[in-house]
């Protein structure tokens, strides 16, 4: 059996079922599945650093009006009464369900916040070419973090409370409710942006 | 750097003979997947690009799965059976549970929103705890079949688990909004601790489970 010796650095296994492949390059759009299971190995992303930090930043500017502005007004026979994300959280607090209050609080107020605020500072530390020695455990921050922001859900949930309340009050909607759409969306693209591969090679090369 | 390097026929990497990371004396970071050469006691217990410890396995995955997986089933009965939202209309509190939420949607003509919430309370979180133990069960007896399937079920079961907490930011925004003092109002029940009990307990179970035990059986 004829052996060639590979180098690591040609290698990568699938974390999903550990088969062991040869790096291959791949271009921007194109994505590398592994032939066993099937996992997204990477999927490479045109301006990852630029496109990333400038997400983040839009995100982290709308993220204070959009959970703190009330995102709609109900109108019953006159009684107006409007909410934000915020009052969400606090109303559950208030009611004694603590655990409920915090959960809400850390997926769709404190873990979002967190996980822009990580990229907009990873990203533009590799855009400046600066590399201090806290980036890695930020993006293995991020990486914990990712499934745990929950917007969208969110959002989701904001619908489903609208089509339940229209029958019996007038909704107003206000400005928060446009920016928590924009965060939304802002969010979204910002974690499909960031090339998780791309990142943590530039870490390692301390270059490009 | 001989360590750095392995032997591996060119057979292997064209997919014919399979090779795993673990055969060829690889370790595979979980949090950046840098590929580690494993070197038995000298391997580094941190990796050198990102520092998370370093494990050939998530580490107890197994126990930790089961008893995340079984500390949901358990919550769910609670969670289920007691009321999760309390309505005040003109001074008469009315309690429902999940399902009585769900019945109103479709007896008011809202299938659409109905489905909405069946689908994130009550079809998720079981798909999630029976998808878990299924993929548990066949790593205990071995079963060696549908392999890539279960992979992609768990896959699934990783992508689906943050939308049951769907339920429980409906309750927070109608409990904002509806506050008419006397006249009426919304305000959260004692199920809602338990919902998100499971809610956390899957997503936990999720994330101890390592896909690669499916293949190495």
């Amino acid at each position: 059996m004829s052996t060639l010796r590979a180098h690591i650095s040609d290698l990568l296994a699938c974390p999903d079922c550990d088969l062991l492949l040869e790096h291959k390059h791949i271009e921007h759009g194109e994505k590398a599945c592994c032939p066993r299971c099937g996992h997204v190995l990477h999927a490479p992303k045109r301006n990852s650093v630029d496109k990333t930090l400038a997400l983040a930043l839009t995100g982290l500017l709308l993220f204070i009006p959009a959970n703190f502005m009330p995102i709609m007004t109900l109108d019953t026979m006159g009684f107006m009464q409007a909410g934000s994300i915020f009052d969400g959280i606090r109303v559950i607090y208030e009611s004694g369900y603590l655990f409920v209050a915090l959960m809400v609080a850390l997926t769709s107020f404190a873990f979002p916040l967190v996980k822009l605020s990580l990229l907009f500072y990873v990203s533009l530390h590799l855009k400046l070419k600066r590399y201090p020695h806290d980036l890695p455990l930020f993006m293995r921050l991020y990486k914990h973090l990712d499934e745990w922001g929950m917007l969208e859900v969110y959002m989701v949930g904001i619908l489903v409370a609208i089509i339940k309340l229209h029958h019996m009050a007038h909704i107003h909607y206000d400005f928060g409710f446009f920016c928590f759409i924009g965060l939304l969306f802002v969010a979204l693209a910002s974690s499909v942006s960031m090339d998780e591969h791309e990142f943590w090679q530039r870490i390692e090369d301390r270059s490009v | 750097m001989a360590e750095m390097t392995a032997d591996i026929s060119p057979k292997d990497l064209s997919g014919s003979e399979i090779i795993t990371a673990r055969e060829a004396g690889f370790l595979l970071c979980h949090d950046c997947h840098k590929l580690i050469a494993d070197k038995g006691e000298d391997t580094p217990e941190r990796c050198p690009r990102c520092e998370a410890a370093i494990h050939r396995r998530k580490p107890n995955s197994i126990t930790r799965t089961w008893a995340l997986v079984l500390t949901a089933v358990v919550l769910s009965f609670p969670a289920n059976m007691l009321p999760i939202m309390r309505v005040d209309f003109l001074g008469t509190a009315d309690y429902s549970t999940i399902m009585d939420g769900i019945i109103y949607f479709f007896q008011t003509g809202s299938y659409g929103i109905g489905a909405v919430i069946l689908t994130a309370s009550i079809l998720v979180p079981g798909f999630k705890i029976i998808g878990i133990v299924l993929i548990l069960l066949s790593i205990h007896f071995k079963w060696k079949t549908w392999l890539r399937h279960k992979t992609l079920l768990f896959r699934a079961i990783e992508f689906i688990g943050r939308w049951s907490m769907l339920d429980i930011f409906v309750i927070a925004l109608l409990q904002t909004l509806v506050s008419f003092g006397n006249l009426t109002s919304i305000e959260t029940a004692v199920a809602a601790t338990y919902f998100t009990g499971v809610v956390l307990s899957t997503m936990f179970a999720a994330i101890t489970f390592d896909p690669r035990l499916l293949w190495d059986a």
